[in-house]
């Protein structure tokens, strides 16, 4: 039973695991760093305690400090939100061992998925077909030696963490050479393990994902599919579900697959699989995320279902209380990731207080932020401010809405990157339903956002 | 016109009852049930009598000591009477490290020595101790593990905020180092540097 969270997370994702528990009626305590002190999950909670300075080293990734605030503040359980030590094996043990439910993937689950490289051989083996790749890079000769069997471009990945930090694309044994050092520190510094593996480079693909939510007692659904192609450097800059890649029997079967692969894996909880589609329909596993996932809202959306309140309730011991039958597919969604970026300077991150903000509203909008007016946002984190979700009946109408809402949106004192979302929702790829993941690198950023501009 | 001095229908008497409830509340009621509960190791005690309703609450298990560093709050909260020593809170921002000395005054100088971590706080030098900057006064027991509080100046411990079993966050003053009056011309601009740097050698 969980009955009081201790929220690890900040901006927001805390925000949000904040209103899950207040919804099914679960205690909060927030636990912030010095830096996020006035920030809004912080100033709305019941209960809140500072847990570190604003290096997230010594608060938002110190398992230590976390517990601590747990047990001291009477809680059961915490929920790790996303990034930070949410997919962290060893943090969800000592939270168990320490007498505290992790909301989440249990301890030996989160394990099993651990290593992306295993869990491809694991769940290829429960029927998922997977896009070649290689085992966890050795040495340099040997990862040379791997790429030439899984075959140019190939991508390398961190074994370990996610976000796209850490991956980069290669298309010789020259470039190759030259990244492994990189993507290894970033791996390193990212997720404290620089594990690297290789997966061949599908040059047109789309990014799909599956969303499973499975009980304790293995009871699963699966929640479709995401369409996250839109990215600028392995980055997901604005989602779609459902994904205008997918025909309806398609979709039915991918999101079939996934959540009878996943269950016959013995997963436990929320969680989502990741698949690259190429340009014939195929879609290729690529790793399974174990925790919400910042565009989790676009499945709330089509579906009706809270997802972190599942979520709550599953690490709670409930069972899912619904079947497939009643996970609906409703409409169309499209998620924006507002981020205080420059899209104008290479999308350099900015801080600083915000001066105005205006929440755009209205029928199927949604916005999911931490920020406020006279917020300061900070230098130390990441750079996502809110997202903005709009929903329609039709692909057509949510594209509507979502121009309105941008529109009505108003940031000041904070660079915001919405210019590119606005240069987005009047491309024709993107109209067309044609994005694909390399689209925005192939073509530049600043050329997309002067052609959107020309032909406006 | 109406009198601006009255609010709504509310009669004078009904207006004095309340404030009589309020009055018994704060100077009778509460002390009492603070100390009940203090006695009991309770850590939730609720209290209901015609409209009133109180709840005084403590976390489970520990108390809350020290002084934190303001929290702003927004939105609407539950009625929660926080628990004793809680809520107290200062205009000082968090000193983790030493501030530079005061401007010469007649006042002594005082810094407050603040929790290196969120855990349990376990007292260490009383009242009245003598200590040098850099000297452990108390520690902080995170999961087991002690963490140092540090004297934050050369002085004497004059006040220990938080009591051996409450429960402390990082960065939230604990205990509050005075200087002592200095000897006439001597010049020690560098005081609190040689107290870390003498040892160290």
């Amino acid at each position: 039973m969980v009955s009081r969270v201790l929220i690890a997370n900040r901006g927001e994702i805390a925000l949000r695991v904040l209103r899950a528990c207040r919804t099914v009626g679960m205690e909060a305590v927030v636990a912030y760093s010095e830096a996020d002190r006035a920030s809004l999950p912080a100033m709305l909670a019941d209960e809140a305690i500072c847990i570190g300075p604003a290096d997230a080293r010594r608060s938002y990734l110190s398992a230590p400090a976390i517990i601590s605030a747990a047990l001291v503040t009477g809680c059961d359980s915490i929920h790790p939100g996303y990034g930070f030590l949410s997919e962290d094996d060893a943090f969800a043990d000592a939270v168990r061992a320490h007498g505290l439910t992790f909301i989440g993937p249990p301890a030996n689950v989160l394990e099993r998925f651990a290593s992306k490289e295993e869990t491809r051989r694991l769940l290829a083996a429960h029927g998922l077909p997977t896009i070649p790749g290689s085992g966890l890079l050795l040495d340099e000769a040997q990862a040379l030696e791997e790429a030439a069997r899984v075959g140019y471009p190939v991508l390398v990945k961190p074994s370990a963490g996610g976000g796209g930090k850490g991956m980069r694309m290669v298309r010789s044994p020259r470039e190759l050479a030259a990244v492994l050092p990189i993507c290894r520190s970033e791996a390193k510094a990212g997720f404290g393990d620089d594990s690297l593996y290789l997966e061949r480079w599908l040059e047109d693909n789309r990014h799909v994902e599956v969303q499973v939510a499975v009980d304790r007692f293995g009871h699963g659904v699966h929640l479709w599919e995401r369409d996250c192609s839109v990215q600028r450097r392995h980055q997901k800059i604005l989602e779609e579900s459902p994904s205008p890649a997918m025909t309806p029997a398609g979709r039915r079967e991918l999101a079939e697959r996934a959540i009878k692969a996943v269950v016959a894996a013995g997963y436990e909880n929320i969680g989502t699989l990741e698949f690259l589609v190429d340009n014939d329909g195929n879609a290729y596993f690529i790793e399974i995320n174990c925790r919400v996932q910042v565009e989790h809202p676009l499945t709330e959306m089509l579906t009706g279902i809270d997802l972190v309140a599942l979520q709550l309730r599953i690490a709670s011991g409930e069972p899912l209380g619904f079947t497939q039958a009643d996970v609906p597919q409703r409409g169309h969604a499209i998620e924006f990731r507002i981020n205080a970026e420059d899209p104008a300077h290479e999308f350099r991150p900015g801080a600083g207080k915000i001066e105005r903000l205006n929440i755009p509203g209205g029928p199927g909008v949604r916005f999911d932020s931490h920020a406020y007016t006279g917020y300061d946002v900070p230098p130390y984190y990441d750079s996502l401010l809110g997202k903005l979700i709009v929903w329609g009946p039709t692909r057509e109408a949510a594209i509507a809405r979502g121009r309105a809402a941008l529109a009505e949106l108003v940031v000041e004192g904070v660079v915001t990157n919405t210019a590119i979302h606005r240069a987005i929702l009047s491309s024709q790829p993107f109209l067309d339903g044609k994005f694909t993941t390399n689209l925005l690198d192939r073509v530049g950023a600043a050329a997309f956002l002067a052609g959107a501009e020309r032909a406006r | 016109m109406p009198d601006p001095n009255r609010t709504g229908d509310r009669t004078a008497a009904q207006r004095q009852a309340d404030h009589d409830g309020l009055a018994r509340l704060s100077e009778t009621l509460v002390p009492a049930l603070v100390s009940k509960l203090n006695a009991s190791g309770l850590g939730e005690l609720e209290v209901r009598e015609g409209d009133w309703r109180i709840r005084l609450r403590r976390p489970a298990g520990v108390a809350q000591g020290g002084r934190r560093a303001e929290r702003p709050r927004l939105g609407l909260h539950l009625p929660v009477v926080a628990a004793p020593g809680s809520g107290a809170t200062t205009a000082h921002a968090p000193t983790a490290q030493g501030v530079a000395p005061a401007a010469a005054a007649p006042e002594p100088r005082r810094e407050v020595a603040t929790s290196p971590a969120v855990g349990v706080f376990r007292p260490g030098a009383p009242v009245g101790t003598r200590v040098r900057a850099g000297d452990r006064i108390a520690i902080v027991d995170l999961l087991g593990i002690p963490q140092d509080v540090v004297a934050p100046i050369d002085g004497i411990v004059t006040e220990v905020l938080a009591q051996g079993g409450d429960a402390v966050e990082y960065g939230e003053e604990v205990a509050v180092v005075e200087a002592e009056p200095e000897k006439p011309a001597a010049g020690n601009a560098s005081a609190a540097d040689a107290g870390p740097a003498g040892r160290e050698a």
